[in-house]
């Protein structure tokens, strides 16, 4: 029993948190936020820790690191919150192509993906949102050399940033198979969505031609091996908004001691203590449901339903929290460059990636044997 | 991190020995999902196991050897605490607040003459020790206490009221702040006593409450008022000096505000609820295809599974030496919050069934439903109102203020 960080852990958060001082800092996140400076401006920051590889194996040019190491460094990127591609290319793509590629694959490109000379983003949702195998409506048509790829992708994370897609598509009946599309390839038109949401961009497929091998594993339906990749992808980016949430509560508390208002800091008063009591209790429920699923994940036990959970409240949680720390900052939290808007918006562009709340208590049901006919 | 023990195999000899013992000495005693209905003969068994722990030092087994505890590591007493949980047995097996909460005040602030006369019979099981703390005009505002204790040569004497107090079957001791200066300012005018309960001018009388709960198997089942005239008792038995009964109650209320669970255990009422819901009908078909009812199942999961978290996360870091400040009170508001939530929860699922006392037939899991609907609304006031938890939480994490208000001392 053991609730501390251990010793390389606490090394790798001091690591990240020099960076995000030197290349991450507010001025920086507030401008990137305002589209003045470009999100791709930062990448080479990244790739240069080596965090992109934390979860790709060594023998691909990654750390091969475990999961409560990979949730150690999101949490601190999740404090900026620093955008970017590092989660969709880091962990997303590069658990699914450990999940769902062959050996060819994964050799050619988790290296890339290691060191940041590619970029993955995972285009799987649609106009008709979700996360369930049905929601896939993108189609693969088979060719004699390859298949062509035809949908509409939306609310793809950092798809603008993307050198290659892994896709989801229709490769005949219910089958849904995952494609490696490059970005360049003819027929791919992307764009980021103007609005709330933060790096969600349009991927449209229009009758793009690939050939054979980009099928991850050949296998015409990696539905099910894409959902266990996904899974554990769950809790990294559960990780990602505990930072987040650490963060607004962080900045909660100290408005409440330097802001006076009836001459006295603003903390004195209950209303608005309670407001921050709320906070801290969505952050520890996330925090402590989120680190149990990662060592879950880390030591082979059954992880889904303690991944689900830690998914539903850090999701929720970081909504919510965002909510109470526009109660307590009124006016001054919707200034841009206080900041508190980065964590706003990020709460909004999470709360369904991956699956909503809803999604993750749903099938937190089935993981715990709630389903009519398994009693 | 690691969210389990590893045990080595030093300490798996020590639960093979631990587990061989208390299979020769558990008394075996009915499961009451109301604790009221303990009787005499039950609480006698359970006295005289503690009696037996205690000679070995495992009814207190963290607390130090020399005054009677086992002098035993966090994991040890973990191990013990989970063989004892096979016969559902909780540790010590009674109601008795005198080893986890007023001894350790008495470690804290006696003197090496009190510590060598009172400890050794708390921590032995020789007595078993209530609290009385609250009175009627004195809850949330625990330093406002009427009940005066005024020194009389060699003796304090006591006068005042105080309730909630208690269990059934009696105790031998009481400890229990008083005010021994009513002249001097709030907070500088308290005591803390061991009081012996067979002192002349003593009254307990029972409480007729809704419902009076505690951990399962050493739940106290009712409440009593205690009356106190003119009470002598020895002034050896002040603790901490005349003046600072507020310190010494700042350990143990310390301990009261969410660090008093040891050993983590799932909540067995989840299983009660999910085994009525997996075998539950409506209009004839399974009640598990009502998604409205998986759902509010989950949301009964996550209240569980977020105050096991918390009182985990409590337990791992006293035990690793990490200095608690917010955490306590925060699992603990989790704690009485969540079991209202649970409590509606259970209302939605099973409906008015819900509501029924065993040993009626129409009672779920013998009762255990029907107990929890109304402990749900009793857990919010012991130890501290869920407000006052929030007005801990706010101090210790400094909001609105830049000194964080400093925990009350544990050793």
């Amino acid at each position: 029993m053991d609730l501390l960080l251990n010793e390389q852990q606490r090394m790798l958060q001091s690591t990240i948190q020099d960076l995000l001082r030197r290349d991450f800092s507010k001025e920086m996140l507030v401008a990137i936020d305002a589209g003045t400076v470009d999100v791709a401006q930062g990448w080479p920051a990244l790739a240069s820790t080596g965090l992109l590889g934390s979860l790709v194996p060594e023998e691909h040019g990654g750390v091969g690191g475990s999961f409560s190491d990979a949730g150690v460094l999101f949490e601190e990127l999740g404090r900026g919150p620093v955008p970017g591609a590092h989660f969709s290319s880091g962990v997303f793509a590069a658990l699914v192509l450990q999940e769902c590629g062959s050996a060819d694959q994964q050799s050619a490109h988790l290296p890339a993906i290691a060191s940041g000379d590619a970029v993955f983003a995972v285009a799987v949702t649609e106009p008709e949102y979700g996360w369930e195998r049905g929601d896939v409506q993108a189609t693969a048509e088979r060719t004699p050399d390859g298949y062509t790829l035809s949908g509409v992708k939306l609310h793809v994370p950092d798809a603008l940033e993307a050198t290659h897609f892994l896709v989801a598509a229709r490769t005949g009946g219910e089958s849904v198979g995952l494609f490696i599309v490059p970005s360049d390839a003819p027929g791919v038109a992307c764009r980021t969505l103007p609005g709330l949401s933060t790096g969600l961009g349009e991927v449209l497929l229009d009758g793009v031609a690939i050939g054979e091998d980009a099928l991850l594993g050949g296998a015409s339906d990696g539905w099910d091996a894409f959902e266990r990749a996904m899974l554990r992808a769950t809790a990294v980016l559960s990780a990602y908004q505990v930072g987040g949430l650490e963060s607004v509560f962080q900045m909660c508390l100290e408005y409440s001691r330097t802001r006076r208002q009836f001459q006295q800091p603003i903390g004195r008063f209950q209303r608005v203590q309670d407001h921050i009591i709320d906070i801290v209790n969505h952050l520890d429920a996330a925090r402590w449901t989120t680190y149990e699923a990662l060592w879950k994940l880390d030591t082979g036990r059954p992880a889904e339903s303690g991944v689900h959970m830690a998914a539903a409240l850090a999701s929720e949680g970081y909504y919510l929290a965002c909510n109470a720390a526009h109660d307590v900052h009124a006016g001054v939290g919707i200034v841009r460059e206080y900041g508190l808007t980065l964590h706003t918006r990020m709460s909004r562009t999470l709360y369904h990636h991956l699956g909503s709340p809803r999604y993750h208590r749903r099938r937190l049901a089935g993981a715990l044997g709630l389903q009519p006919g398994l009693s | 991190m690691d969210f389990e023990l590893e045990w080595t195999p030093e300490q798996e000899a020590f639960r093979a020995e631990a587990r061989a013992w208390i299979e020769a000495n558990v008394p075996s005693i009915p499961d009451h999902p109301d604790p009221a209905n303990l009787t005499r003969e039950e609480y006698e068994l359970q006295r005289e196991f503690g009696r037996r722990l205690g000679a070995k030092g495992w009814l207190y087994p963290t607390m130090p050897a020399e005054y009677g505890g086992g002098g035993l590591s966090m994991e040890l007493a973990m191990a013990l605490e989970e063989e004892l949980d096979r016969y559902n047995m909780p540790l010590p097996p009674y109601y008795d607040t005198g080893g986890k909460l007023g001894g350790i005040a008495i470690l804290v602030w006696g003197t090496e003459e009190q510590k060598a006369h009172f400890l050794p019979m708390i921590l032995r099981g020789e007595i078993r020790t209530w609290q009385l703390l609250t009175e009627p005009e004195s809850g949330s505002d625990l330093a406002s206490v009427r009940t005066t204790a005024i020194r009389d040569g060699d003796e304090y004497v006591v006068n005042g009221t105080k309730i909630f107090v208690g269990s059934s079957h009696g105790a031998e001791y009481s400890w229990m702040i008083v005010v021994t200066d009513p002249d001097a300012p709030r907070h500088e005018n308290l005591g803390w006593l061991m009081m012996p309960m067979d002192l002349p001018g003593i009254t307990v009388e029972q409480m007729d409450l809704l419902f009076v709960g505690g951990e399962r198997g050493a739940a106290s089942g009712i409440k009593n008022t205690v009356y106190f005239d003119n009470v002598r008792v020895p002034a050896f038995n002040l603790v901490g000096g005349e003046g600072n009964g507020w310190k010494v109650a700042g350990t143990h209320l310390e301990i009261e505000h969410g660090l008093l669970r040891s050993a983590v255990r799932d909540d067995p009422l989840t299983e009660r609820v999910f085994d009525y819901a997996r075998n539950a009908k409506r209009g004839g078909r399974p009640l598990l295809e009502d998604q409205d009812v998986r759902d509010r199942l989950v949301d009964f999961y996550i209240d569980a599974e977020v105050t096991r978290l918390l009182h985990f996360r409590n337990y791992a870091w006293r035990g690793q030496g990490k200095q608690l400040t917010y955490e306590g009170a925060q699992a603990y508001l989790y704690q009485k919050r969540g079991q209202l939530s649970k409590a509606r929860a259970v209302l939605d699922v099973m409906g008015p069934q819900a509501l029924v006392e065993a040993p009626d037939e129409w009672a779920v899991a013998d009762g255990h439903v029907e107990v929890h609907q109304r402990g749900a609304i009793v857990d919010q006031h012991p130890g501290g109102t869920a407000e006052i938890q929030r007005v801990i939480i706010a101090r210790r994490l400094g909001i609105g203020r830049d000194v964080r208000e400093e925990p009350g001392r544990l050793r």
